[in-house]
């Protein structure tokens, strides 16, 4: 059947083009390409509608996996697979009583692989966190799939804040998305609906301003006339029910979205017959198992004609019942909301808690730290230790949910629960998570008096887990300073958390010594790394896993090792991407963004800045970072916008005491002056801070910035000699040194800059090709004049031709693998040819999607060769 | 969006290439449609004979530009960002064409 056949037959009008959509969606799905469409539009509008007309149409061959997300209350985490898990084999249910947005999403994976199957999630604009993440990762992944995915939400009571617009802004600019707007309809179909009826269709569509529910609603109301609102259209139709119906439509308004029918029974004590009155107004409907609103507006319509007084007791009989269901364990996310509602105190903090327990095991903090918060309204008069305990548990929420803020202030106030209560050792651990998020914000001399004060209450304790976790604190604050102290400290937690069965204290420990060892022999420290990634990955503690394979890689960044970088801030990046650890994937990014920059490849670095900054969370140093990268892929190119990301990056919140970002900060302001010749700028950009660096002694910040006012032609004194690093090199004023000091990193860029330094013609052209390959038009104008003050003519202007022959910036590797699906060989096939596993195939294609802005591989493969990067033999 | 102008410059051998070119240009714009817009165009000769071109384009970044340019493959020399316009006459049609 065609879109408009369909749209005829189920009464949908002007919904061709919707249908349309979806239909083409499915055939493209089934063909092998995956399909993620987004249907929104206002409340009433008929997103249902169109998604169920949809799949009316589809064969008894396809399966259709449905969720909704929850209306009420703190959503229930991942709720709408919880809907699917009950439509399908135990392995669904057992992923999601297991974990989070991950785990279930590969059980997704498995289930959408298995033929022509179409995943539907409706009302996302209700999703708790972990659903969101669950999306987010189907976007990335929805066209390797060969499935179809519907999702729907409302898009006009979003405020700018929701978290859904972070997620669709992410998933939007996946390749294989479509987004289908559903628009009010027109005079003439409200005209059409109402046919043959006595009412005035301009009126009505006048009224109604053509929303399909209201519409309806109105027609369907027999109110007579045309009640004023879609919510007076809904009461009308309730106006003849029996008292014991209208006690089940109260009831299900509250207990929804869905109802079980027992627990209606048992509420409102009813008959059958009575359900069957509840159903016949037309508000209700039913599969026998459960009862809903036919639409959500109308249940809202019918809470708000509840009073206070009928409310309460609603809730506290819904409460009672839901607290023994007759089969399977009690929803603790639902009851906390009913008992909250029904003014329980001890309800409350009873379920509250255990919801935000399970929403945290499911990864969605932001519903974990208002399930905290739930409790923590009715715990004033809790005993301290039970109040520090919610605190905590608020507190790791907020932090993982991104809030660090709000994370800080809540740990304050457990320290200080705590310490009234007289339990040092739970102090001491409060005040550990204390130290990790102040050092997550960069406040490191408020880290230091916390710590003191953690120092202080161990000397007077037994040795425990709290005393490792101290002592990595202190390891992170000696850190830079004294490696030889910082590994001895990381020692000795290290095995005081193994004597105490403390996991996580000993996997700070270890991926500490690991990082520490790299300082001093890399392979070493590598292979402790390497090794300590794979083990927390088995044995599920992903933070520390994803911390290992960040140091490994940042590591790389920071000694210009690139081969070092790239696999494992690409390890990183993937392991982070998929377990969502979004606060170590956005520090991932900036890493590789700053590597990217040094290994001369601009345009991947200014895309990777960008993803950051699209999704920044609340890191300020991140940010900070991929600003610096832009403002400096931007100047070196001679392209505008330089200084706006410059500003930007003052405004993000860095601490000042993260010296080594105010220092890169410094040195790309001094950059970017340079560049634009103005050596007073530069001047204005490091005086200060060189002085700072001086004072402390940091031989590698004093020779960073005195490099750029030598070569602005300002004084600087104090460099050291070092003949290893190109920046004292340069600095000192040997510029042929430097230029070999770089040419050995594999910084092409930084190597033309050095040679341009040297007076020599030679080394003036070798620079000159180097930055013309670069597109670096301000330096190579530069070279240009002292070539031609020194009697060279005939130059080549403008960019080398042969930037133009890969221009889409794809690696060799990316190169290899859309040669192969050029040949039509599938991920799988690609992934054996090249020995590569499935998962980084996968990676790499939707790599080349995105690099090539295709939806299709198809499209990509066109796009490659418009652009000349693969040719046909 | 921002108002950029895109110096290309000795870019294409004839009016053929020129047209070749703006074809794929146009073809990109449209694909990439939320990041960039094509405004116009104006195709000079240079001294040696050549043709390069001023475009003016909205786009969400400069980046945004490079992306388009590389997709489309045209060269890029310089892009500046627009910070007035001053329209004394519309152009001529001849002119725009």
């Amino acid at each position: 059947m065609n879109a408009v056949a369909v749209a005829v037959h189920h009464g949908l009008l002007e919904r061709d083009e919707a249908l349309a959509c979806l239909l083409g969606a499915h055939a493209e799905a089934r063909a092998g390409t995956g399909q993620l469409v987004l249907v929104s539009g206002e409340a009433g509008i008929g997103k249902t509608s169109l998604v169920h007309a949809f799949a009316a149409t589809l064969g008894p061959s396809t399966r259709v996996l449905e969720g909704r997300c929850d209306g009420l209350f703190t959503p229930r985490p991942l709720s709408p697979f919880a809907d699917i898990a009950r439509a399908t084999d135990g392995a669904f249910a057992a992923a999601l009583e297991r974990g989070g947005a991950p785990e279930v999403f590969d059980v997704l994976l498995d289930l959408l692989a298995w033929g022509d199957t179409i995943l539907v999630v409706e009302d996302v604009h209700w999703a708790d966190e972990a659903t969101l993440d669950v999306l987010r990762l189907l976007g990335r992944r929805v066209d390797a799939l060969g499935a179809l995915a519907v999702v729907t939400y409302r898009d006009d009571e979003l405020d700018r804040t929701h978290p859904l617009w972070r997620v669709l802004g992410e998933i939007a600019s996946g390749t294989a998305v479509e987004h289908v707007r559903l628009e009010p309809l027109s005079e003439a179909a409200v005209a059409e609906l109402a046919r043959g009826r006595d009412i005035d269709a301009g009126d009505l569509h006048g009224r109604t301003s053509g929303n399909p529910f209201f519409v309806r609603e109105a027609l369907e109301s027999g109110a007579g006339h045309i009640p004023e609102s879609a919510r007076a259209a809904v009461l009308a139709r309730l106006a003849g029910a029996s008292s014991e119906a209208l006690g089940v439509v109260d009831t299900v308004a509250l207990a929804g979205p869905e109802a079980p029918v027992w627990l209606v029974e048992r509420v409102c004590r009813c008959s059958s017959d009575q359900l069957e009155d509840a159903l016949a107004t037309g508000v209700l409907v039913s599969d026998g198992d459960e009862i809903a609103f036919r639409h959500e507006l109308a249940r809202e319509a019918v809470v708000e004609t509840l009073t206070p007084a009928r409310r309460l007791a609603l809730h506290r009989r819904i409460l009672g019942a839901l607290a023994e269901p007759p089969n399977g364990r009690p929803d603790a996310a639902r009851l906390a909301g009913h008992a909250e509602a029904a003014l329980d105190r001890d309800a409350v903090l009873t379920w509250a808690p255990a919801a935000a327990r399970e929403a945290s095991a499911a990864r969605a903090y932001r519903e974990a730290a208002a399930q905290y918060a739930r409790a923590l309204r009715f715990a004033d008069d809790r005993p301290l230790d039970e109040r520090a305990q919610l605190l905590e548990g608020r507190s790791r929420a907020c932090y993982l949910a991104d809030d660090q803020v709000e994370a800080i202030a809540v740990i304050k106030e457990a320290i200080v629960l705590r310490r009234q209560a007289g339990s040092p050792q739970e102090e001491v651990r409060a005040i550990s998570e204390l130290t990790d998020y102040l050092l997550c914000r960069g406040h490191v001399s408020e880290a230091q008096t916390a710590v003191a004060e953690a120092e202080r209450l161990v000397a007077d304790q037994l040795e425990s887990g709290a005393t490792a976790q101290v002592l990595n604190s202190r390891a992170h604050l000696v850190w830079t300073d004294d490696i030889g102290r910082a590994v001895e400290l990381s020692r000795k937690a290290e095995s005081i958390a193994a004597a105490h069965d403390d996991a996580f204290a000993e996997a700070v420990a270890r991926v500490s010594i690991g990082t520490l060892e790299l300082r001093r022999d890399l392979a070493a420290g590598r292979r402790l790394l390497e090794e300590a990634a794979t083990q927390l990955r088995a044995t599920g503690q992903k933070e520390q896993a994803a911390r290992a394979l960040n140091n490994l890689g940042g590591y790389g960044a920071l000694v210009y090792d690139h081969e070092l970088a790239n696999e494992f801030l690409t390890a990183a990046l993937e392991y982070c991407v998929d377990n969502t650890l979004d606060l170590w994937r956005i520090n991932v990014l900036a890493l590789l963004a700053r590597s990217l920059l040094d290994q001369g490849r601009w345009t991947e670095a200014a895309d990777t800045a960008t993803w950051l900054l699209e999704d920044p969370r609340e890191s300020p140093w991140p940010q900070y970072e991929a600003l610096l990268v832009l403002a400096l892929v931007r100047a070196r190119r001679g392209d505008p916008g330089a200084h706006d990301s410059l500003d930007a990056s003052l405004h993000v919140g860095l601490s000042p005491e993260e010296t080594f970002a105010i220092v890169d900060g410094a040195a790309a302001r001094a950059e970017v002056a340079w560049l634009a010749g103005r050596p007073t700028e530069v001047d204005g950009a490091t005086r200060d801070e060189l002085g700072r660096a001086v004072a402390r002694d940091s031989e590698q910040d004093v020779a960073r910035l005195a490099y750029w006012r030598r070569l602005a032609g300002l004084e600087s004194t104090g460099v050291a000699e070092n003949d290893a690093d190109p920046y004292a090199l340069g600095a000192r004023g040997d510029w042929d040194a430097a230029a070999a000091a770089w040419s050995q990193r594999g910084c092409s860029y930084e190597e033309a800059v050095a040679l341009a330094e040297v007076d020599d013609v030679d080394a003036l052209r070798k620079a000159y090709d180097v930055l013309r390959g670069l597109d670096a038009r301000p330096v190579a104008e530069m070279i240009a004049q002292r070539l031609r003050r020194r009697g060279v003519r005939k130059l080549p202007r403008g960019p080398r031709r042969s930037t133009r022959d890969n221009p889409v910036g794809l690696t060799a590797r990316e190169t290899d693998v859309l040669r192969l699906v050029a040949d039509g060989l599938r991920n799988g096939e690609i992934a054996e040819r090249l020995f590569l596993s499935r998962r980084t195939v996968d990676h790499h294609v939707s790599t080349i999607l995105r690099k090539l802005d295709a939806k299709t591989r198809g499209e990509a493969v066109a796009a490659a060769r418009r652009a000349g990067v693969i040719v046909d033999p | 969006m921002e108002t950029y102008l895109i110096l290309r410059r000795s870019a294409w051998r004839d009016l053929d290439e020129a047209e070749e070119a703006r074809a794929r240009a146009a073809t990109e714009s449209e694909r990439l449609s939320e990041l960039v817009e094509w405004r116009r165009s104006y195709t000079f000769a240079e001294c040696d004979g050549a043709l390069g071109s001023v475009c003016i384009y909205e786009a969400v970044s400069p980046e945004a530009l490079r992306h388009h340019a590389a997709t489309a493959v045209l060269p890029v020399d310089e892009i500046v960002k627009v910070v007035e316009t001053v329209v004394v006459r519309p152009d001529p049609a001849a002119t725009a064409a």
